[in-house]
């Protein structure tokens, strides 16, 4: 058995190694656990709208409930305005709320436990969102760093603080996952363990405690799925609707 | 500079996999990154074209079908609803035309009848008078009769006791006179 909590994030080649050049795209683990969140998500919405009933059938009300619950968060983050972008924040939050899910199953690979992979993510909404703030509003748009009713003396200050945590978006919305997935994920297997190695006498401990924190890396998978659409959200807002 | 830019990473890249090699962490080994972006993104764009060319229309079609089915259901509901108000309102209407009516018509019998019993009795009450006229006539006239013969009788029974008395015709005229004086003075009076 793995002792390492660690093994569990390890990421290996499936199948022929697929190279172009210097680059190696081979499928690993982690491209099979994407593409099992994935299919669980096309199969679900597929099932759930296959009959369009005026009465919802239970599954149906799944999906009804989730394309209200993401309608909901995107117009009263970022207003109207946003409604374009409600597929993509739509499949982002399901993509990672099912990434997540399946992370926690036994023996299963966390997709999102990889900083690489919410890196990319974060990387890809950050230079969207500058993007689209860009076009939106011209070069006004970097009137975003500079906020209005603050001192004239403070003004620099600020500005270079406003900026830094601009640039800080895309990490701190990836750390943020990848940092809560990866150490639930290594706590359960620690806990794990412990169960193992203190066996049938004082594993019992451990044990009570890796299910409490199976509870909660439950609900820590739904709120940084959460968090992450929530921030776009926020991020998208800044950039079709620029007051300060 | 780029050069030094790359050195960096380069750097940062060889001491992340001492980094992991170390404390084994396998998310800071670089071997498998652009794997992992490369399917990351083919799979989210697959996923991310099923959800809003296939899968978001349809619930947004079940669930607009259902609001409109609604807002049509509760506007029919509204529109019922008025018709019903509109039907009761003119039911009351009615009813209050009606009430009115049937107490015109009430006030208007009563008014006829009232009128027509005073035309009946007045016209009974003409005919009593009439009749009663006629008798009181017709009394005077018996009176007057009965008079006059009672007076004849009378001059004829005083002429006749004067005769047989003193076996003299006496003078019907002055007989007359005493008798009429006699009787206007006595029966006058009855009369």
């Amino acid at each position: 058995m793995a002792a390492n909590p660690m093994v569990q994030f390890n990421v290996y080649r499936i199948g022929p190694e697929i190279k172009f050049g210097n680059i190696d795209l081979s499928f690993t683990n982690a491209s099979l656990f994407m593409l099992i969140s994935a299919s669980i998500i096309t199969v679900f919405l597929y099932f759930s709208t296959k009959n369009k009933r005026l009465i919802p059938s239970k599954i149906q009300l799944i999906s009804e409930l989730l394309y209200n619950f993401v309608a909901k968060m995107i117009s009263d983050t970022a207003g109207t305005k946003a409604k374009p972008y409600f597929p993509f924040i739509f499949s982002l939050f399901v993509f990672i709320l099912v990434c997540n899910m399946v992370g926690m199953l036994p023996y299963s690979f966390t997709v999102t436990s990889h900083i690489i992979v919410t890196l990319v993510m974060a990387l890809f909404i950050f230079i969207a969102v500058t993007i689209i703030g860009f076009l939106k509003h011209g070069l006004k748009y970097l009137s975003i760093f500079v906020p209005s009713g603050v001192p004239v003396v403070l003004l620099p200050l600020i500005t270079i603080i406003e900026i830094i945590s601009y640039l800080s978006r895309p990490v701190s919305l990836s750390v943020r996952l990848f940092a809560n997935m990866m150490a639930g994920h290594t706590m359960l297997k620690v806990f794990g363990g412990f169960v193992i190695s203190l066996g049938l006498v004082g594993g019992w401990l451990p044990l009570s405690f890796s299910v409490a924190l199976t509870g909660l890396e439950i609900l820590v998978a739904f709120l940084q799925a959460y968090v992450f659409a929530i921030l776009t959200c926020i991020y998208l807002n800044d950039a079709l609707n620029l007051h300060h | 500079m780029k050069l030094s830019i790359f050195t960096l990473i380069a750097l940062i890249l060889g001491q992340s996999r001492i980094i992991a090699a170390e404390a084994g962490m396998p998310q800071l080994n670089p071997e498998y990154w652009l794997s992992q972006s490369f399917w990351l993104v083919i799979v989210f764009i697959a996923l991310y074209v099923l959800i809003a060319k296939f899968f978001i229309p349809k619930i947004k079609l079940s669930i607009g079908d259902r609001e409109r089915k609604i807002k049509d259901d509760l506007d029919e509901a509204n529109k019922l609803k008025k018709i019903s108000e509109d039907k009761i309102a003119e039911y009351e209407k009615l009813i209050l035309e009606n009430k009115n009516k049937l107490i015109k018509i009430s006030n208007d019998t009563k008014k006829k009848l009232d009128l027509d019993i005073q035309k009946k009795r007045k016209a009974i009450e003409t005919q009593i008078q009439n009749e009663l006229d006629k008798a009181q006539i017709e009394i005077n006239n018996l009176k007057k009769e009965s008079l006059t013969s009672i007076e004849q009788v009378a001059e004829d029974i005083a002429s006749k006791v004067v005769e047989d008395l003193t076996n003299e015709k006496i003078n019907q005229s002055s007989v007359k006179a005493i008798v009429s004086s006699t009787s206007k003075k006595r029966i006058g009076s009855l009369l």
